[in-house]
């Protein structure tokens, strides 16, 4: 059945500017994966009759069960251009043949991290949208992604199938349920764009908008159409692509196009689009459907398309598929979008080298990825893992950005904590194999030059989720990537049996290795806790966990979620802490970052990592920071990156220097162990405003700094209004309208805060959207369900951090939060007083 | 479940605690009324048979310890015994560690022949010194305490139970076995017992096997050098202090340090020989033994315990975790189940582990000069350490505190060898965290896993003598094995060095962790010393790495780590300036603060 052998697609990776690296995002249940079976089944791995079932790409038992994509899965398709469209590229190529290197990824939000990890290796993004749904949470938010990553977007419109049978719309409503996704799709685009990536708006007549059927395994791009219309017409295909858009009517009488929706009688004129493209499609269901098969063997006829004696016996729906395939096949009119529109890694690689590599933009590393140099030094990134057959070994799965990775080639394994000139987080070590990862199968493969999607065999003991392997000891490490989800739900998992201990913390460890966002780690108080993104993700990946990774019976507990101990105003009075000898004495205030800059350090905007001065500009511009009190940041926290600074405004201290390693210390230990619950801080600014030490060198030691400057954070914290943050969920949910009475009780019932209303135009469908609180959503899908008579859908996405009401130490309801956080973590029940941190002169 | 550290805390207070600290002493009941405290004392100071022994062994010099809340007594036990027996008797002052160890060091300072420990005991053995232990009687409602238990047990009067207490309540707990077993008709009640001296029979006990060990020693020669020596003195030292007690005129204390030492060899042998001891019925765990029928597993026991709550008692939770617990407190005279939270507790010296298991440099914080092999056991654990590649630094500190442990900012983890009863600490508040010897085992040696059972008391982990002969010569056959590999090219031994290599999964972070090496052996050293042979007087540094790198050592690293790396001249940077008054003052308010003038006001 394959139609290609691996030595031809070896031979199309050395031709970089004929690969195309592309994803398939969309919101769930848009139909990715069943897209992207026609593509496969054109590419000829699995036969066509049986494209819009399989579902190639969802290779795992629990996929094809519930129906929904949970890892992303890559495949590589061949496509041979026709001579006559090739001039349609626009970019560099060579020849006819086209590699593409697709990856299907998950729709549902809480598996946003394998999105993320499939943007980075590709150059190129395929969103499917729905047409009855159109532009869902999830899809803005893997675009948003998409956009961020510098990648480019083609639509496609899919289930178009179903707005003719389900709906029976008609033609112009048709139309306009189009126009209006490619608008919201647009606006979307124009919020995220990236100057550097030009306009990458999607416009029909530019061909860069397909509308299909993926169940039907049929898809069109106006170019398709205008191919066989400028024949016809004598017109040039891309004048008559315009013509096929927009605006534009055609008078039969008269035989003139115009774009004057009536003629000059007044009499209303039938939409270009309308006449030429859905008319032929409406009337093919319609007399197929309605079982007129004459009318339709007529059109077959004229359409060109000729059945076999088998097919013509078919009927209905059966018929309609078979006919649609042959008139408007899927694959051939994707293929051609992707490859016409979607970058080339050469063409990608120049304008995204800039947010990929985070050394300096001209050293040899550089330089090769914006080249796409097959002979530079290697650099390749690894976003994922994914399991062999082998139990517990896994491939790791990249992209070859510069030069050429093969089989024995000693590289350099840098993780994601890597400095260049340290040894931290890295290793020597040989590529044992390489491989082409084919959805369910792998091909082994000699070497993979770059601009190629690669997996790699005996890395993967040395990066747990992903990293960069180079050739060069002067490489900087590929970015690390930004998840847009992060693992706010967590459950405490505990074996059943107390011998299985070792099985279970190597099943962790493999969790945590196949999964891009999971984590999996020990609290405090021992127990071993795994975060994920939702309730769904948690619970798939305790279920890989028991069944597939530590294969022993477990016992999870309930779920529970993170917060973030911060402040809510500057401290009402200077902290003075002395240290246990009474000699040192720190003073210190708090004050509150901004939520901006808070996000800001977050997204990875500001960062221990930039260059000071240039921080400093952007804190000042951006933030309204003092220019000299930014330079002045001594560090981020908790772990060195989070969302809290402490900032030095002490003036003529002298050995200031030498109590600063301690200091950090002690705000490192601080912020990670917020004063009251234990928790991170976030948003906090910590100021030293001045400092007394002992002339003596032993006595401002480690020893005794770290303990003051730990409590002078802490009493500066207590006596700022300290508070509660928690993380909340922003919530879509699609239901008809006589639902939304139960939706609205069960969002009331769980402090659900509704943010917007509107009815789907051209449907009776409602998205109600709405912000819920983590701690809340716990068996929310299920309570809605039960409320709506199962008619409500919620998507459920981590938002932000919100304060809670009240002051962390006066407010009775959060008081009992905090003990209760306590409680769980085996701590005294009782909020710390301010006098054992607060001292006195 | 963990002890509570005395000493400044790590925040700061204004330092008058320590000066109007109140000491929890309870005295009045031990030596009450002036006519009768005579009489007392040497009923609760047992006098009469502490005497006994000392005339028996011929003791001259006797040093007598008291924890600080006996020590108003101390005067007149003093007085007693010196009349008695015509010896030269000592009271130790403050002890260095724990007042439930018995203080050797201090007691040798005043070359002591014997101690009498007095008040509660971890019963940690000893080394070098006869110890006699006074617990000192505390009363007991015998019939309530019964009560208590009947309300436990009552339902199935068969139950195995194991009887424990605190060594306060030891002189009752016969009348209390009396009772459950003729009054309520308990059949499977184990007593557990207490020594009341140890290491009287020294001839017996010690001597035999170091000797042994020193044979073995000559025979694999491949201890180093440093613990043998060791061995040797204490081999001596023993000797000669046994000389000179006597050879067991006593019958009875000849067959309890027979007994005793048995034990104790029982007790040293490792975990992994524990379900051949099963078969073995007699159990010893921090001084306390007790027999288990042939057939019978201390997972079907049940523990009573009688007793407040003590270190003694979580002792007793963390190593029998197996087991449910029961205390009864004959102070408050009520009884508990207490397994409740012994498995949090467990559960907190598991991340523990975890984080020993992630620690790149290694402290070892020695708690005791008292408690027998902790040299040993401080070698073992350099060994184990070292093999790791990983650094050790050992400190020898006194009490904890939070200032002095801060100290050390390049340590990641401490471990502490001390008394059962005093390792066990809670590390909260310290910035580095502190585990007990066992904890490191398992994090470090592979053979070892975290199964829930504890161990406190390290003597439990000392391999025997012999296998650490054969564990050397395997390594070493291992190295020569591997050098041979080299030399051959064969692909084996490149898979070894990967899995030495390979990051682990840290729990505590949920990352790769990828384990520091601080290598120590000889190859390194030669490279190095040809390094600084050519290394000349002035030498090019590079930018940032200094000298440290060379040597890969920890504190090169950590100091490469810092951002102050002590002051720097910078020539012509620093503006000049006058030189300006400084502060003056005392450090709790210099002249120059707020606090100051509202002082001196107060003063006139």
């Amino acid at each position: 059945m394959v139609n290609f052998t691996i030595d031809q697609i070896r031979a199309l990776m050395d031709k970089v500017t004929n690969v195309r690296n592309m994803s398939v995002i969309a919101h769930v249940d848009h139909g990715k994966s069943t897209l992207t079976d026609s593509l496969v089944s054109k590419a000829g791995i699995i036969s066509s009759a049986r494209a819009g079932e399989a579902r190639f790409t969802d290779t795992r038992q629990d996929e094809q069960d519930r129906g929904i994509t949970i890892k992303s899965t890559a495949i590589s398709l061949f496509f041979e251009m026709t001579e006559e469209d090739l001039p349609d590229i626009k970019q560099k190529s060579d020849g006819a043949s086209f590699l593409i290197n697709l990856i299907d990824s998950p729709g549902h939000v809480d598996f946003s991290s394998e999105v993320t990890a499939a943007l980075r290796v590709t150059d190129g993004a395929l969103v499917v949208v729905d047409c009855v749904d159109g532009v869902c949470v999830q899809t803005e938010t893997v675009l948003r992604q998409a956009l961020g990553e510098r990648i480019k977007p083609v639509v496609v419109i899919n289930k178009v199938d179903r707005a003719l049978l389900e709906l029976q719309v008609t033609k112009e409503d048709l139309y306009t349920s189009f126009q209006r996704t490619i608008e919201s799709v647009n606006v979307i685009i124009a919020t995220y764009n990236d100057k550097v990536l030009g306009d990458v708006m999607v416009y029909p007549e530019q061909g860069t908008v397909a509308f299909a059927s993926g169940l039907h395994g049929w898809a069109f791009t106006i170019r398709q159409f205008a191919q066989r219309y400028s024949k016809k017409f004598g017109v040039d295909r891309s004048k008559m692509m315009d013509k096929l858009w927009g605006e534009n009517y055609f008078n039969p009488a008269t035989k003139k196009w115009t774009t004057k929706s009536t003629d000059a009688n007044g009499k209303p004129l039938e939409r270009a689009f309308n006449m030429f493209i859905l008319d032929p499609i409406f009337k093919l269901f319609d007399s197929i459907m309605n079982f007129k098969k004459d009318v339709a063997f007529a059109m077959l006829e004229k359409l060109d398309i000729a059945l076999k004696n088998d097919e013509k016996e078919m009927e209905g729906k059966q018929l309609l598929k078979t006919v649609m395939k042959k008139f408007l096949p899927a694959g051939e009119a994707l293929l051609e979008m992707i490859v016409i529109h979607l970058p080339s890694p050469v063409t990608a690689q120049k304008y995204r080298v800039e947010n990929l590599y985070e050394g300096p933009q001209d050293d040899e590393c550089a330089k090769g990825i914006a080249s796409c140099d097959p002979n530079g030094p290697l650099m390749l990134y690894v976003s994922k893992m994914v399991p062999t057959s082998d139990k517990g070994r896994f491939y790791a799965f990249g992209r070859v950005f510069s030069g050429t990775v093969r089989a024995g080639l000693k590289v350099r394994i840098q993780g994601p904590n890597y400095q260049v000139g340290s040894k931290t987080d890295l290793f020597v070590k040989s590529v044992q194999r390489i491989v082409l990862m084919m959805g369910r199968y792998v091909e082994p493969i000699e070497d993979c030059p770059a601009g190629n999607i690669v997996g790699l065999v005996g890395v993967d003991q040395f990066l747990l989720k992903s990293g960069t392997i180079t050739t060069s000891d002067a490489a900087h490490n590929l970015k690390v990537m930004k998840f847009s989800v992060s693992p706010v739900v967590q459950v405490a998992v505990e074996c059943k049996q107390a011998s299985d201990l070792p099985k279970l913390v190597e099943g962790l460890k493999r969790l945590s290795k196949s999964d891009p966002c999971v984590l999996c780690f020990t609290s405090e108080s021992g127990e071993h806790i795994v975060a994920g993104s939702g309730e769904l993700h948690l619970e798939i990946c305790l279920k890989d966990l028991e069944e597939d990774h530590a294969q022993v019976p477990i016992r999870k507990s309930d779920p529970v979620v993170q917060y973030k101990e911060t402040i809510q105003a500057e401290s009402s009075v200077t902290a003075l802490a002395k240290s246990p000898n009474k000699h040192n004495r720190i003073f210190m205030k708090a004050a509150p970052l901004g939520e901006e800059l808070s996000l800001a350090i977050e997204n990875g905007k500001v960062g221990p990592r930039d260059e000071f001065k240039a921080r400093a500009r952007v804190l000042s511009d951006e933030f309204e920071w003092d220019n000299q009190e930014a330079r002045k940041i001594w560090a981020f926290g908790p772990d060195a990156n989070g969302a809290n600074l402490m900032v030095d405004l002490t003036k003529g201290v002298a050995y200031l220097n030498e109590i600063k390693d301690s200091c950090v210390a002690a705000f490192q230990w601080a912020t990670r162990e917020g004063v009251f619950a234990e928790e991170n801080m976030r948003g906090c600014r910590f100021n030293i405003l001045d400092v007394v030490l002992h002339a003596d060198a032993i006595h401002r030691g480690g020893g005794q700094i770290i303990p003051a400057c730990r409590s002078a954070i802490y009493a500066a914290a207590y006596v700022a209004q300290p508070g509660l943050m928690e993380p909340v969920y922003l919530v879509e949910i699609t239901c008809p309208e006589q639902a939304m009475g139960g939706i609205y009780g069960v969002l009331n019932k769980r402090r659900g805060h509704t943010i917007g209303e509107e009815q789907r135009p051209g449907t009776p469908m409602y998205i109600v959207k709405a912000h819920l609180p983590v701690a809340e959503s716990f068996g929310f899908t299920a309570d809605l369900r039960q409320a709506t008579g199962g008619q409500a859908f919620p998507q459920s996405v981590f938002d932000h951090w919100q304060l809670m009401n009240g002051v962390s130490n006066e407010d009775p309801k959060l008081i009992e939060k905090i003990l209760s956080i306590r409680k769980r973590k085996g701590l005294k029940e009782e909020i710390p007083p301010l006098d054992r941190f607060l001292d006195r002169l | 479940m963990s002890n509570s550290l005395s000493g400044p805390s790590n925040f700061a207070d204004d330092g008058s605690a320590v000066i109007a600290r109140q000491l929890d002493v309870h005295h009045s009941r031990l030596a009450s009324e002036a006519q009768n405290k005579i009489k007392e004392c040497s009923d609760i100071y047992e006098i009469e048979r502490t005497v006994g022994v000392i005339a028996d062994r011929g003791y001259k010099r006797i040093a007598l310890q008291f924890p600080d809340d006996l020590l108003p007594d101390s005067g007149l036990v003093a007085q007693l015994i010196r009349d008695q027996t015509n010896s030269a008797v000592f009271i130790l002052a403050d002890t260095s560690y724990g007042s439930c160890c018995v203080d050797e060091v201090a007691a040798q300072h005043i070359s002591a022949d014997a101690i009498i420990h007095y008040g509660r005991s971890c019963q940690s053995p000893t080394s070098r010194l006869p110890v006699i232990y006074v617990f000192g009687k505390q009363p007991v409602d015998v019939s309530d305490c019964a009560t208590a238990f009947d309300g436990f047990f009552s339902k199935d009067k068969s139950q195995k139970v194991i009887l424990m207490y605190d060594v306060i309540y030891a002189h009752c707990i016969d009348r209390l076995l009396g009772t459950l077993k003729t009054d309520m008709d308990y059949t499977n009640i184990i007593k557990s017992r207490v020594e009341t001296e140890s290491n009287l029979g020294y001839v017996l006990s010690s001597q035999d096997p170091s000797s042994n060990c020193c044979q073995k020693k000559e025979s694999t020669s491949c201890c180093s050098g440093n613990s043998g020596c060791n061995k040797a003195t204490r081999c001596q030292n023993g000797s000669a202090h046994t000389n000179g007690s006597s050879s067991c005129s006593d019958p009875g204390a000849c067959s309890k340090s027979t007994s005793t030492s048995s034990l104790t060899q029982n007790a040293s042998a490792p975990i992994e020989d524990e379900a051949t001891k099963n078969s073995n019925s007699k159990r010893r765990k921090f001084g306390r033994t007790y027999d288990l029928p042939e057939d019978a597993k201390i997972e079907d026991y049940t523990i009573f315990y009688v007793g407040d709550e003590s270190p003694t008692l979580s002792n007793i939770m963390m190593t029998h975790s197996q087991c449910e617990v029961y205390s009864y407190n004959p102070e408050k005279k009520e009884g508990r189940l207490e397994s409740a939270q012994v498995n949090r507790a467990l559960m907190r010296r598991y991340f523990l582990v975890q984080k020993a298991k992630d620690a790149d440099v290694i402290g070892i914080a020695v708690g005791t000069l008292g408690v027998a092999s902790y040299m040993t056991m401080i070698q073992h654990l350099k060994a184990l350490i070292e093999s790791k590649g990983k650094k050790a630094y050992t400190f020898v500190m006194g009490k904890l505190n939070v200032a002095k442990m801060a100290n050390f900012m390049e340590i990641d983890c401490f471990v502490y060898v001390a008394c059962p009863e005093n390792s066990l600490i809670d590390s909260k508040e310290f910035y580095r965290p502190i585990v007990t010897p066992y904890e490191l085992e398992i994090a470090l040696s592979k053979s070892r896993e975290w199964t829930g059972e504890y161990v406190t008391d390290f003597q439990q982990l000392l391999p025997d003598e012999d296998k650490i002969g054969v564990d050397k010569v395997k390594i070493s056959q291992h190295q020569l094995d591997a050098a041979s590999d080299v030399e051959e090219g064969a692909s084996d031994y490149e898979a070894d060095s990967d899995e030495d290599e390979k990051p682990h999964f840290s729990l505590v972070t949920g990352t790769f962790k990828q384990s520091k090496k601080f290598t120590t052996n000889k190859e390194d050293s030669k490279e190095l010393s040809e390094l600084l042979e050519g290394t000349k007087d002035l030498t090019v540094r590079d930018k940032n790495t200094s000298v440290a790198t060379l040597m890969s050592s920890a504190a090169g690293e950590y100091l490469n780590s810092r951002q102050f790396r002590g002051l720097e001249v910078k020539l012509g940077e620093t503006p000049v300036e006058l030189a300006t008054e400084g502060r003056a003052g005392i450090a709790r308010g210099y002249n120059s603060e707020a606090g100051y003038i509202d002082r001196e006001k107060e003063k006139y």
